[in-house]
């Protein structure tokens, strides 16, 4: 218990400086702007992602045969994933004409390619786990 | 249909269970600590006064640490949805509104992890986003995700610390104990908990393959989603544009000089004039904090060798671009760098002549230095003893 309190102390201490060292360097129209970029994360996930989550895998349990739900679950958990950190890159948003060697892949190309990839994978998957089921000796 | 707010007993996939929040947040811990440690690395190394003097050496440092820092934060985006896509319910539990000292402590908790959620999800994002170089906001990128980095630091060792009888349980027993589970959490998912980690596992191994390229060549190929293929100019990329520094005219113009100065004693030396000096070659990365590398053959004049020019004593260097304006037209070239062999002030890459958007006429290029400090267009070495 001492453990945990002491860690706590020191939790709180070092959060503590952070938040003075972020509220200490820059003026109220960048700490306003901070604020916001501060909570919307938070809200995105909870409200937003979450629920679409909730509803794919409601429909995916409706429409997929039983012995899809595995592979496609590891399908949908690497592509989602791997999508949400492609997200600054496949809409190049940072992209500036002055400079050709920022950005300089086909992003969308290579989203396809990979999740061509993981769908093919996690339908190999599927096909043997369903041989597997109905030869179950092999 | 009526719409309410779920409670945590609507959950009742048997994967959102603390055995499995538990062996995901220990890798997550991980990862936030690389992450914080290499951008404390790197917070250093940008440091002009530098009161403990960053080290030159290994030349790669700096591109392996801030390469890591980018690698691992990526690997860290599937975690982090994992994780909290395990605890989900946790967000829907009623507060203990009669008792009241119960509430408070819920209050606490459940306040330190909204700081942590809030802080982890800027920093993987903003992180993201500046990787690409995309701010659509109004703060300052640098002085923000570092304050946001103590902050989430604080924030976790406070959560393991309120966790830590849960978290010893979790990681002592089987994956599939339910001891922590919460009384409707009985439902098979569609994988096995053991299934789920090795996904998010396989998830996290994903995203780092599919960007790394940036930073380690030999998986360029492979990073279809790397923020640049690694090309550009004599085969290295570029941040800032000759146009976007506005040095077009004066980097190309016959009245360039550079000038060396130490107190009221000064040289002007015009391009050719700097090619008539001894020339080295050095191999060195350029390693931007956006998570790039590239490493290139450069030709130069040594730094220390212009600096003896003026009899300057050891001391840190003001240098100065060209360019217009920017947080890094005037910089400092510590006196470690600037007495290192290696440091060149750079006249060729890959034995052609600099392009000018590598900074034409010429560059700073030292070991073991954050991108950003590798000062392009240079026209005034000054040595501050």
């Amino acid at each position: 218990m001492r453990t945990r309190a002491a860690l706590v102390a020191v939790g709180v201490l070092v959060g503590a400086y952070g938040a003075w060292l972020l509220l200490s360097r820059q003026d109220p129209g960048q700490l306003a702007s901070a604020a916001l970029w501060l909570a919307v994360g938070p809200l995105l996930h909870d409200v937003l992602l979450s629920a679409v989550v909730v509803v794919v895998a409601a429909l995916g349990a409706r429409l997929l045969p039983r012995s899809w739900w595995a592979p496609a679950t590891v399908a949908l958990v690497v592509i989602g994933t791997v999508t949400v950190a492609a997200v600054p890159v496949l809409g190049r948003f940072g992209a500036r004409p002055d400079n050709p060697t920022l950005l300089d892949r086909n992003y969308l190309l290579g989203w396809l390619v990979l999740t061509g990839l993981v769908l093919a994978a996690a339908a190999l998957g599927a096909l043997v786990g369903s041989r597997r089921r109905r030869h179950p000796g092999d | 249909m009526r719409l309410a707010a779920p409670t945590p007993e609507h959950f009742t996939s048997r994967l959102r269970s603390p055995a499995v929040a538990a062996r995901v947040g220990v890798w997550l811990g991980i990862a936030f600590s690389i992450c914080f440690l290499t951008g404390l690395v790197s917070h250093w190394a940008q440091d002009p006064g530098q009161p403990i003097p960053f080290p030159t050496s290994p030349s790669w440092g700096y591109r392996v640490t801030q390469g890591l820092h980018v690698i691992t934060g990526t690997a860290a985006v599937p975690l982090l949805l994992v994780k909290l896509w395990t605890v989900l319910p946790k967000f829907f539990e009623r507060p203990p509104l009669r008792d009241p000292r119960r509430l408070l402590l819920t209050s606490l908790e459940r306040a330190s992890i909204g700081v942590l959620v809030a802080a982890g999800v800027f920093l993987l994002a903003t992180g993201l986003m500046n990787s690409s170089q995309w701010y659509p906001w109004a703060f300052s990128f640098r002085a923000t995700h570092y304050a946001v980095a103590w902050i989430a630091i604080g924030a976790l060792v406070v959560h393991v610390a309120v966790k830590l009888p849960v978290i010893r349980d979790a990681l002592t027993s089987h994956v599939d104990d339910t001891r922590h589970d919460r009384p409707t959490a009985v439902e098979p998912g569609a994988l096995s908990r053991r299934g789920l980690l090795r996904t998010t596992w396989l998830a996290g191994g994903v995203a780092a393959l599919a960007t790394a390229g940036s930073a380690v060549p030999v998986l360029r190929d492979v990073s279809v989603l790397g923020v640049r293929s690694g090309d550009g100019p004599a085969g290295i990329p570029i941040n800032k544009s000759a146009v976007s520094a506005g040095v077009t005219g004066t980097a190309t113009s016959a009245a360039y000089r550079l000038e060396v100065a130490y107190g009221d004693r000064s040289v002007s030396l015009s391009h050719d004039d700097l090619l008539a000096l001894p020339q080295h070659t050095e191999t060195l990365p350029i390693a931007c904090v956006e998570g790039w590398s590239a490493s290139g053959s450069w030709t130069g004049v040594r730094v220390a060798d212009l600096l003896d020019l003026v009899e300057a004593p050891r001391g840190d260097v003001r240098v100065e671009s060209l360019q217009e304006s920017g947080p890094f037209r005037v910089t400092t070239l510590q006196d470690q760098f600037a007495r290192d062999e290696r440091t060149l002030l750079a006249l060729a890459l890959d034995g052609e002549t600099l392009s000018l958007d590598h900074g034409f006429p010429c560059r700073v290029i030292a070991p073991n230095r954050p991108g950003v400090l590798q000062t392009k267009w240079v026209t005034r070495l000054e040595v501050q003893a």
